[in-house]
């Protein structure tokens, strides 16, 4: 039977003022807090709120393939298991993993790859567990985030960090950071990341309808967004280990 | 039983400070410059080289640091000591080991690595010919999986360890074999240096104040004990203190105050 | 699947106990003393109500959705609330991925007869329309970090957020549930605060809320489920025995206990 309050969108996703409803300007982020370090039995664990969404992410590894016949001899294996919570949506999800988180998983894996040095490790497994616990638009892109804040707390050798982002198109302009609603109700949808060691794409999709110019000033918006984004994470890893020299430190070095 | 008597009973009580890494986080050229993954460490790569933890980039401009760690110059290599990471087993390494499992020829234990340890029985028991025989056939009992049991406690020194093969290990040696008492806690392998410190100044700190047998293994374990439970618990909240301020200065003297300190607050003396 | 049990080692076993019988636990508490609880509600935007609680370093995350069904034929005037665990891998090691295995269920289905016997949630109320409209309250727990003793840590989330929901309000017009622009709230669907305290049991010896070695190293388990004056659920875990003696001075400190936590942490300040 459907829910008592339908998960309806507006007409138009601008307000009066020319704000977004959430009242954000065209290319502004949403609100972004990360830690590191915040699951003591993982190997590994970060912890994100980016707007609405909350997501925490344990990396186990390296360690020994279950089911074995999965191991590969020449290299280790990763793998990445993206599952929202059943409360983390406005129509309450069954818990077992459906097709699209599947898919996200797989997404995730292949974006992760290219940043770690899995030929180092053969017969092993690297596992990454994401969970999103809340969710309102840009989840994979948060995840991705997050997850390559827990492989470098997981202490794996990484050529470098990735950063994701979602840019869209509502009202026939084009915006940085979608939400739900926008995600939603929304003419296109282009979620990407980028590694940072050759600056190159390692998460590309693309959803809904665009011409090529607004495809190419969507790629130099995600690259703004994505240093923003990257600073946060920077700092969210050195934090702790910073706080605890200055309190030590006093001026010493 | 023969084998009983040969047991250790003594206690370690030096650590095998000889064996760990020498204590990168106390060394003058560990600078306090936090780095991450993908942080570029210099531009210069005439005159510096990739050390440990590092690579060139893809065009040789730039040295990169592979983990979150600390920077250190060592002449002309650029090294990242990291402050995260996991063991890997080496050969001639000592280690703390569980036994998890055991079939008729082989134990399997933990060693908080990657793979499982083997531990063949041959491996258990010292060679050489056993009392009373001249020659003749070796003793068909060694091959028996009975010394030891699931859950027990074994100091083992790592024989073999590579890729492809799981670790092999040997109770067979100084120090090494079960531990009947005492407890084992388990902290973040790279900080296992800063646990020995620099000619093990912070271990026989620990030692002496706590009045505690410590042993530090490689694979990020320590067995202790201590008279009673509440120096065991001081000396593992102080462990505990050293492992997250591992990369800051004056830690020794630091911890000196701790335990000092701690030791007025909670009534022991 | 493999079941990668963790093997707690005999001296760590023979450490806690040797401690117990000199009354020491590992972390310095009394027998029958809890850890700190921290909780905190309404975390989840996305749920009806929600609570992040933690019981030392035990976390768990629950969350509040409604859905409207037809009801059971045998109860056609009664609505529904159904509760589930998920032990996730990244609270630890022990958990393995997949389907909800025998940990999973026994969390869920203790703290689900604590609360159903205790006549807690107000199912009678949760009817729209007869025989055809009622609605379903999903409770769904997540372990976010395991250190010892999911089943209290379980228990008071779930009524948490219970007490912190907010539900829209149903009414049967043509045939159908519109909305009456109203919502219910945990006052209407909470009626008692059933509270469960779990016990461990090494050797002879039994204390509270055991922690995570604690719990690895015990012979058995009890939790017993209480409201101001009577017992609601009991289920015995493991291979340890109980004599009568001990059940019954265990179920009276359960009342204790129930009274003391229901003062202490006063789950009502979170209704909305």
């Amino acid at each position: 039977m459907p829910l008592i309050i339908k998960d309806e969108y507006p007409e138009k996703l601008f307000r009066e003022d020319g704000k977004r409803l959430d009242g954000r300007d065209k290319n502004e982020l949403r609100p972004i807090k990360m830690e590191v370090g915040v699951l003591e039995n993982a190997d590994g664990s970060a912890y994100l709120e980016w707007g609405n969404n909350k997501i925490y992410c344990a990396v186990y590894g390296p360690r020994e393939v279950h089911p074995h016949h999965l191991a590969k001899p020449d290299r280790g294996i990763l793998r990445v298991f993206y599952r929202m919570a059943t409360f983390s949506v406005f129509e309450r999800k069954r818990p077992a993993p459906g097709r699209r988180e599947k898919e996200v998983s797989m997404v995730i894996t292949d974006c992760l790859k290219p940043v770690l040095f899995l030929e180092l490790y053969p017969g092993t497994s690297f596992e990454v567990y994401i969970n999103v616990l809340d969710a309102d638009g840009g989840t994979r892109c948060a995840c991705t985030t997050v997850a390559a804040l827990a492989l470098a707390d997981a202490g794996i050798p990484m050529r470098s960090l990735v950063t994701a982002v979602a840019i869209g198109k509502i009202d026939g302009e084009l915006i940085t950071d979608l939400s739900g609603i926008e995600d939603k109700a929304g003419e296109a949808d282009l979620p990407c990341a980028l590694t940072w060691f050759n600056e190159e794409l390692s998460l590309l999709q693309f959803d809904g309808k665009m011409d090529l110019d607004e495809f190419n000033k969507s790629l130099t918006l995600a690259k703004e967004a994505l240093s923003k984004i990257y600073e946060i994470q920077l700092n969210a890893l050195k934090k702790k280990y910073i706080e605890i020299q200055e309190e030590y430190s006093g001026g010493e070095k | 039983m023969e084998d009983e008597k040969n047991e250790p009973n003594e206690e370690p009580t030096t650590d095998n400070s000889e064996d760990v890494d020498a204590d990168e986080f106390d060394d003058e050229e560990t600078s306090r410059d936090l780095v991450v993954p993908g942080e570029t460490l210099t531009e210069d790569t005439k005159t510096y080289l990739p050390g440990r933890g590092t690579i060139f980039n893809k065009d040789r401009t730039k040295i990169i640091s592979l983990n979150i760690g600390l920077k250190q110059v060592k002449r002309n290599y650029i090294n990242v000591i990291p402050l995260r990471g996991f063991y890997t087993p080496r050969p001639g390494d000592k280690v703390i080991a569980l036994v998890t499992d055991k079939n008729p020829v082989k134990y399997i234990c933990d060693i908080n690595a990657k793979d499982r340890g083997i531990l063949k029985p041959k491996n258990t028991v010292a060679r050489g010919k056993p009392r009373g025989y001249r020659g003749g056939a070796p003793d068909r009992q060694n091959i028996s999986t009975e010394k030891y049991s699931i859950g027990d406690i074994l100091i083992v020194k790592v024989l073999s360890a590579d890729r492809l093969n799981k670790p092999e290990l040997t109770t067979v040696g100084k120090y090494l074999g079960k531990r009947r008492d005492g407890l084992v806690i388990t902290i973040d392998t790279p900080k296992i240096p800063r646990v020995i410190g620099r000619s093990g100044s912070m271990i026989k700190m620990l030692k002496d104040l706590t009045k505690s047998n410590i042993f530090v293994t490689q694979n990020g374990r320590i067995w202790l004990k201590s008279e009673d439970i509440a120096y065991e618990r001081l000396l593992i909240d102080a462990i505990r203190k050293i492992e997250k301020e591992a990369h800051t200065v004056g830690l020794t003297d630091r911890m000196s105050e701790y335990i000092k300190n701690e030791k007025k607050i909670r009534g022991m003396n | 699947m493999m079941n990668i049990k963790r093997v707690i080692s005999t001296i760590e076993k023979n450490y806690i106990l040797s401690n117990l019988k000199k009354g020491e636990r590992i972390d310095g508490r009394d027998l029958w003393q809890y850890r700190d609880w921290n909780i905190k509600s309404n975390v989840i935007a996305s749920a009806e109500g929600s609570a992040e609680v933690s019981l030392g370093k035990t976390k768990v995350i629950t969350g509040v959705k409604y859905d409207v069904g037809t009801p059971f034929p045998d109860l056609p005037n009664e609505g529904v609330c159904t509760f589930m665990a998920e032990l996730l891998p990244l609270a630890s090691p022990l958990f393995e991925r997949g389907p909800p295995n025998e940990q999973s269920i026994e969390l869920a289905r203790v703290v689900d007869r604590g609360i159903r016997h205790a006549d807690c949630v107000q199912t009678k109320k949760l009817c729209i329309k007869e025989k055809k409209a009622v609605y379903i309250i999903f409770v769904d727990i997540y372990v976010i970090n395991y250190s010892g003793n999911l089943i209290d840590a379980g228990g008071i989330s779930s009524l948490t957020a219970l007490i912190s929901s907010k539900i829209p309000e149903g009414k049967w017009e043509n045939d159908e549930v519109v909305w009456t622009g109203k919502y219910f709230t945990g006052k209407t669907l909470v009626n008692e605060l059933p509270i469960v305290s779990t016990y461990g049991k090494i050797g002879d010896i039994i204390f509270s809320d055991p922690s995570l070695p604690e719990e690895l190293a015990c012979d058995g388990k009890i939790s017993i489920s209480v409201t101001e004056d009577k017992i609601t659920s009991i289920q015995k875990s493991g291979s340890a025995t109980f004599s009568i003696e001990e059940v019954e001075m265990l179920t009276k400190k359960s009342m204790e206990f129930g009274k003391k936590t229901r003062k202490d942490l006063n789950l009502w300040q979170y209704k909305r």
